[in-house]
């Protein structure tokens, strides 16, 4: 038998780590986000996700015009005009964390930081006790995980070794080596698909989707998975692209159940914050409910694959 | 498809009937008790006061008009009025005078007093001046004692003015033996004196006191076995002259005899629980394990259906709610709710450490769901051992939405009792007091509810080197600019607490002489071992294991505070100590509608006029010595404008721009990760603020023998005790709620549940071993479906895990509690769960309610 090993150096890029997750996985978990990601679809909640480097983001609500950043940032990308507005120029950041480092207040905010895997699993053993006595767990996320693929699977290692069930939510839209490299230590592949047509989705996430579709197929045949269909107005909400990304879903052989999750613009504010804009609002539509992706459901249970809806 | 989650039948008609008759009466006051007991004390004056007690009792028990209510099946009320109250004057009496015109109307609790009660009740009264134990309690206090609870530090209050309660007798004793038994004991044990010892002349009295409580008790119940073949005699319908003539053989047998059915069993168990409360006014009369000492009735009742013995415990439930008690208007904003916190419980272990659940413990599930009211407190004792089956039932009545269970921890607290010198096979037998309070039930005088301690006020009195406002209320220990680390504030805030700790407990003795001397309880005592064998009563030392439990709160503000001190002054160094203080001492630059901090720390512009009349002796000390200093001589005109300069030079009032800058400071100290998010940074400094003051308590001894303990529970009062409390470094506006327990401050465990239970789970509950208690409040989708039951019951096995000792919950939407305080008349149902209890929501005072509503509620 041979030894298995951790690399607990292994270092890699996270912005957050959410407690008391109740919707990505079995059991009461937490989701650690991993920074970068291939695609920007226009509906991201996440966009600090994105970029692997750090970004920051600034909340002007809680701004006190203290002007400490403006004489930390070495860029001079924060600058005031003499009545007190501020003004940031955030493509002079480089995402060094100068300013939010003396922000008194908390306005200006880091997202990124560089962790090794034993720092990590020590924070994620806050939750030992739920874990175990939940059946729950870890869950990687994003951005997506996979474009840390040496990292993802050496924390997934990790969280196997304390006897954590693990789970992945992936765009999987990466290296099929890096895909096989880490789903070995995965308990339950979220996997997203957005939609079937190559160039609506190039359009609406910058990618094509075929490599994530020959993914699909790779991990299916390696382990059964959750297929993820965000239904975004004006992208894939209709009959015909939910029940084609279902046929797809139920062709995989593999799916365990095919979850659609309604479009929210919760995350709009967080463009703000970073001074780039929401494409979605260029199509001026409205957050969706539960009630409203009903009619999905016998489409998609006519397809074979059991349906999941929102956070039921 | 769902099948974890078992649901809950509908009650009967009978009690549903039952229940909307509390719902639809309106609490009023009755004065017979208050007449019956002042004829007595005049009839007595010349005994010893052990017998003076017993004779009262004798004379309340066969004098209080009695009745049996509509559809009842188990009988004995304190009123002839649905849910109306006694007054009982030997404890305390002038506030009740004082608000005669005022209790109908007032914002929490309130009461009818019809105009002649009003008049009985004065004539009464007038026997009562300067006899009274809060009398006595006061004139044994310090004035430095008394300075403290005026400003808001601690209060006695409860015990200070009311009976002590907070006890769980043995009810099973009177079950398995009636009162004949007792009576049979207390002769013995007279019989075996010998007169050789010179206790014996006292132990002879307490034992003549004990026989004539305990034949007074027995002909109680006959008064309502006659009043039941009375009624049965003018009953038409046949089915209900049968229940009467039952309910009249019932109270022929028990309490006098033993049990014999089920039902007498309830019976009896109800005569004791409401004796107790006729004797004294003292709260938290707790029935303990219930399912311990109820259950081998039930078992040996071979003739009774399952549903008629439900319903009969259902009854029970009831009964609970129709006691009631008033206190005065400021302490009913502590107890708010009309609670009297009557705690019951089942599940645990036994004295052998062998799981104790048993089908009892799952039918006192059943009628918490049935009768969905406030009373009784019902809990449910945790271990590791307990069975899933038996917490997946708990966790889905807790879904319900009323606030119970509340869960205990054995794991905790058997060893936490082991620590205060309690054997193992008697701590294993513990029972909940009250809100939250552990005891060894019958054999414990643990005076849980001692006081009310305000930590959050001793740290606003040490920002301020001693001072309450203008007032040096404590020692000096220091101007907060002068601390140039957080050590040496926290080193300012022990020697405080020491300071105030000595004078609690000094306050605390004083009462505990007062009842010891003046309201010793034979019917009490009698069920409290070793009061017969050591031949004394429980206020004289009678009970094996004494306590004295004051409890504090503020512990998270403390903490947050601390922490937010420590990273924005000393280590960020964005705020200095004297721009902090400055801030503080101007509410942060926000409104005071109250004028209170223009009072304390005259910040406004009226303090330019100041004179030397308004100037306290320090400061013209510092005036003087100052001028003294320059000239070597004075001169009066010089030291008037002295003293205006210095004062608007270091205090300027506010102006806007100023307005601004406080508010950036509060929002710059707010900034913090707070309390209740597992940061173990935060989460050490909020256990040494906690532990500072427990540490202090337990030095001190009371004149029962036993030894002080601190609880770290509120009640409702972290909302009224916050209206004596300045602004705090954690950003919290003056005379706001407190935070509650040991929970996080409302609204600042903003990462889940788990985190917000991990960082409650590190106080070291077991330094607080009369208590904690956290509030959980959960949407309720958080919880709905079997998943959601498996998640919850895994939430409290991983708290429980992690060594906390207690956890309640609030499952309800906001928006319901804002709808219902929008719409109370419509939702006299809604029943939430407010500190160790819980309270019909509508009935709380708006802060109260507002306090549930913020309290920060966890979702997906």
């Amino acid at each position: 038998m041979s030894v298995v090993t951790v690399d607990y150096k292994q270092e890699g890029d996270i912005f957050d780590i959410q407690r008391f997750s109740l919707n990505d996985g079995p059991g009461i978990r937490t989701i650690v986000f991993l920074k970068g990601c291939p695609l920007s679809c226009w509906w991201c909640s996440n966009p600090e996700s994105q970029r692997r480097r750090p970004v920051v983001m600034y909340n002007e609500a809680e701004c006190v015009h203290c002007r400490r950043c403006e004489s930390a940032c070495r860029q001079h990308a924060v600058t005031f005009t003499d009545d007190g507005v501020r003004h940031f120029n955030f493509d002079a950041c480089t995402g060094n964390g100068d300013c939010a480092a003396v922000c008194p207040v908390g306005a200006l905010v880091m997202k990124g930081q560089h962790i090794d895997v034993r720092s990590l699993i020590d924070i994620l053993k806050k939750d030992r006790s739920t874990f175990r006595h939940s059946g729950g767990g870890v869950t990687l996320s994003g951005g997506d995980p996979l474009m840390q693929a040496d990292f993802a699977r050496e924390l997934l290692k990790a969280c196997k070794a304390q006897g954590w069930n693990t789970a992945i939510e992936t765009e999987g839209c990466a290296e099929p080596c890096d895909v096989l490299d880490v789903i070995p230590y995965v308990d339950h592949i979220l996997m997203d698909i957005k939609h079937m047509d190559p160039e609506k989705h190039r359009t609406f996430t910058g990618v094509s989707n075929e490599l994530i579709l020959s993914n699909a197929r790779k991990i299916a045949a390696f382990s059964p998975l959750t297929i993820r269909v965000p239904v975004i107005p004006k992208f894939n909400h209709s009959e015909k692209e939910i029940g084609d990304i279902a046929r797809f879903a139920a062709s995989l052989g593999n799916t365990e159940c095919m979850h659609i999750l309604p479009y929210h613009s919760l995350g709009e504010n967080k463009y703000r914050m970073m001074g780039c804009e929401y494409k979605m609002n260029r199509l001026s539509v409205a957050s969706l409910s539960n009630e409203e992706l009903e009619k999905y459901r016998p489409i998609i249970e006519q397809a074979g694959v059991r349906c999941r809806i929102g956070d039921e | 498809m769902d099948v974890l989650a078992k649901g809950f039948t509908q009650p009967t008609d009978r009690i549903k009937a039952l229940k909307n008759a509390i719902y639809d009466a309106t609490p009023t006051v009755e004065a017979d008790r208050a007449e019956l007991i002042t004829a007595s004390y005049k009839e007595t004056e010349g005994l010893p006061i052990i017998l003076r007690r017993a004779k009262a009792v004798e004379k309340l028990l066969n004098e209080t008009p009695i009745a049996v209510r509509d559809n009842e099946l188990i009988v004995g009320s304190l009123t002839v009025g649905v849910h109306g109250c006694q007054i009982y004057p030997e404890f305390s009496f002038d506030w009740v005078e004082k608000e005669f015109d005022t209790m109908a109307t007032r914002m929490a609790d309130p009461f009818d007093i019809p105009k002649d009660t009003a008049k009985r009740l004065h004539d009464a009264f007038l026997y009562w001046p300067g006899k009274t134990t809060s009398d006595l309690a006061t004139s044994y206090m310090s004035k430095p004692c008394l300075d403290a609870q005026a400003n808001g530090i601690f209060t006695v209050g409860n015990y200070y003015f009311n009976g002590v309660g907070h006890v769980c007798v043995d009810y099973g004793k009177v079950l398995r033996e009636g009162y004949s038994g007792i009576i049979r004991e207390a002769e013995a044990a007279k019989a075996k004196l010998n007169g050789t010892s010179p206790e014996d002349i006292k132990k002879c009295h307490f034992y003549d006191a004990v026989i004539i409580t305990y034949k007074a008790a027995t002909a109680y119940a006959h008064r309502y076995a006659d009043l039941c073949d009375q009624l049965a005699a003018q009953e038409s319908n046949p089915a209900r002259k049968a229940e009467l003539t039952q309910m009249a053989v019932n109270c022929r047998q028990v309490p006098e005899n033993p049990a014999t059915t089920w039902w007498q069993a309830l019976q009896g168990f109800w005569f004791v629980q409401l004796i107790l409360q006729i004797e004294s006014s003292g709260h938290s009369i707790s029935p303990g394990r219930f399912d311990q000492y109820m259950y081998p009735h039930l078992e040996a009742d071979k003739n009774i259906s399952q549903d008629f013995a439900q319903e009969l415990l259902d009854n029970i439930w009831i009964k609970f709610n129709d006691l009631n008690k008033t206190r005065d208007a400021v302490s009913d904003q502590a107890f708010a709710g009309y609670a009297i916190f009557q705690n019951i419980q089942c599940g645990g272990q036994n004295e052998d450490g062998v799981d104790a659940t048993n089908p009892l413990s799952y039918m006192m599930i059943d009628s918490a769901a049935h009768v969905a009211m406030a009373a009784p407190s019902f809990s449910i004792r945790y271990w590791n051992k307990t069975p899933d089956e038996f917490l997946y039932r708990a966790c889905e009545l807790v879904r319900l939405g009323y606030g119970y269970p509340a869960m205990y921890n054995d794991e905790v607290i058997i060893p936490a009792m082991m620590n205060r010198g309690i054997p193992l096979k008697d701590a294993r037998q513990y029972c909940i007091i009250g809100c939250v309070e552990p005891q060894v039930p019958h054999k414990t005088e643990g005076w849980h509810d001692a006081a009310f301690f305000n930590i959050a006020k001793v740290l606003d009195v040490t920002l301020h080197n001693g001072r309450n406002g203008k007032l040096q209320l404590g020692p000096k220990t220091g101007e907060m600019k002068d601390f140039k680390n957080l050590g040496e504030l926290i080193l300012a805030y022990k020697q405080q607490m020491e300071y105030f700790v000595r004078l609690l407990a000094e306050a605390d003795n004083c009462v505990d002489y007062a009842h010891m001397e003046r309201a010793p309880l034979p019917y009490l005592s009698a069920l409290v071992d070793d009061c017969i064998g050591r031949g004394k009563s429980v206020q004289e030392g009678g009970a094996i294991y004494n306590f004295t439990g004051p409890q504090a709160f503020g512990v998270a503000d403390n903490g947050d505070s601390f922490a937010a001190i420590q990273k924005h002054v000393f280590e960020k160094k964005e705020v200095t100590m004297e721009q902090l203080f400055d801030a503080i001492n101007h509410n942060f630059g926000y409104a005071d509608e109250t004028g209170k901090i223009e009072q304390w720390f005259g910040n406004g512009c009226c303090e330019s006029n100041a004179s030397i009349e308004g100037m306290d002796e320090r400061q013209i000390y510092e005036a003087v010595k100052r001028i003294l200093s320059a000239n070597g001589s004075i001169d009066i005109n010089q030291l008037q404008k002295d003293i205006q300069s210095g004062t608007t030079k270091t205090q300027a009032p506010a102006a806007a721009g100023d307005a601004t800058q406080y508010q950036n400071i509060k929002r710059i100290m707010e900034n913090t990760t707070w309390f209740g998010n597992d940061d173990d940074f935060v989460d050490q400094i909020t256990r040494e603020a906690g532990q500072i003051y427990a540490r202090e308590v337990q030095k001190y001894k009371n004149p029962r023998g036993g030894q002080f303990q601190a609880g770290c529970y509120p009640v409702s009062a972290n909302v009224l005790f916050g209206k004596d409390v300045a602004p705090l470094p954690d950003g919290r506006l003056a005379w706001t709620p407190l935070a509650d327990g040991v929970s996080p401050r409302a609204g600042c465990d903003t990462s889940g549940p788990t985190a917000a239970s991990m960082s409650v789970a590190k106080l070291e509950h077991e330094t607080f071993s009369n208590g904690t208690l956290y509030n959980q409040k959960f949407s309720p989708s958080a919880l709905a479906g079997d998943e959601g039951l498996k998640r919850f019951a895994a939430l409290c096995r991983a708290y429980f895990e992690n060594k906390g000792m207690h956890v309640q919950f609030n499952v309800i939407d906001k928006a319901a509690l804002v709808e219902a305080q929008a719409h109370p008349e419509q939702h006299k149902d809604l029943v939430v769960r407010v500190a160790g209890y819980s309270a019909q929501f509508v009935s709380l005072a708006k802060e109260v309610q507002d306090n549930i509503i913020n309290r920060t509620e966890h979702v997906f």
